[in-house]
């Protein structure tokens, strides 16, 4: 059997410490854990682009639809109609209110590769009441 | 040139990690798979290239001139053959092709008996009911068929002596 060296065996052991770190952190950072919360709704502001889309879809159809699947990941639905605040900017309201869990599990859909030709970015998630 | 390309895979496969775990720690599901699939890619592509780099080595340590003593043991403790050693009678041992012929046979026999038994099965006496039963349809009436005189008279004539006829005639009433 091939002796090893202290400096590989160093090397082998922070790498390997890393490794289960980053292991561990990463399932932290995705269980579910739902708590209750004291807000009635949440407030939801996002900016859309779109590019190379189909020309007869606008692209307030193409949030409202990716919204609407996002939506259906965590507890929540929409409150109202979602409003076009220009330049591209659009408001919806969720109810009930969002957990941690569930607030990271849905910025994390609206950002994510959802609707072709479509990237929407979270400006704001905030609590109403 | 090949450095860079190195440099490329490990740079792509390292950036392709990153941003796979910042997509999963951000819960976006399809870019984390969108990026995994760039690490397997790169990957992929490293192990390809380790191979063919560690094969490129052996190919080029195979170029360089033979030992001298190793050639000379190697063609000192060369095997002799004689591929028809097995034809070769001996006492002492059993020929491989008797032990095939034998075995053969004794192979061949076994399966012989196997088929002649099943063979014999096949006639029972509840198999011959109904083969007579399938018979009847065409037997010969009960009655006989009608025989004119001059071939009843002809069965008397030395020589002329038919045994289907006979039989006919057994039927018929008739000796």
């Amino acid at each position: 059997m091939t002796k090893l060296s202290p400096v590989k065996l160093a090397f082998g052991t922070v790498g390997l410490a890393v490794g289960i770190v980053g292991v561990l952190a990463l399932r932290e950072a995705t269980l579910s854990t739902h708590e209750a919360v004291d807000a009635r709704q949440v407030e939801l502001v996002v900016d859309a682009r779109s590019a190379g889309g189909e020309p007869s879809q606008t692209l307030a159809e193409m949030v409202e639809a990716h919204l609407l699947t996002c939506r259906l990941e965590v507890t929540s639905d929409l409150a109202g109609p979602i409003e076009s605040l220009g330049d591209g900017r659009f408001r919806a309201v969720f109810e009930p209110a969002m957990d941690e869990t569930n607030r990271r599990q849905f910025r994390g859909c609206v950002e994510d590769f959802i609707v072709d030709h479509l990237q929407i970015n979270v400006l704001e998630l905030n609590d109403l009441d | 040139m090949r450095t860079i390309a190195w440099l490329a895979g490990v740079g792509t496969l390292l950036a392709g990690v990153f941003y796979m775990v910042v997509s999963l720690n951000r819960w976006e599901w399809n870019r984390a798979l969108f990026f995994g699939l760039i690490v397997l890619i790169a990957e992929i592509a490293l192990a390809t290239g380790l191979v063919l780099r560690r094969l490129s080595r052996l190919e080029h340590n195979l170029k360089g001139p033979a030992d001298a003593d190793v050639v000379q043991i190697l063609r000192e403790t060369r095997p002799t053959r004689d591929r028809f050693a097995w034809m070769r009678e001996s006492s002492g041992q059993l020929n491989v092709f008797i032990t095939f012929l034998v075995g053969g046979g004794v192979l061949l026999s076994g399966i012989a008996w196997i088929v002649d038994r099943v063979a014999s099965k096949t006639s029972s006496p509840a198999g011959e009911e109904r083969l007579a039963r399938q018979l009847y349809p065409i037997s010969y009436p009960a009655g006989g068929l009608l025989l004119d005189d001059i071939t009843v008279l002809a069965q008397d004539v030395p020589g002329a002596d038919d045994r289907q006829i006979r039989q006919l005639l057994r039927r018929g009433g008739r000796p």
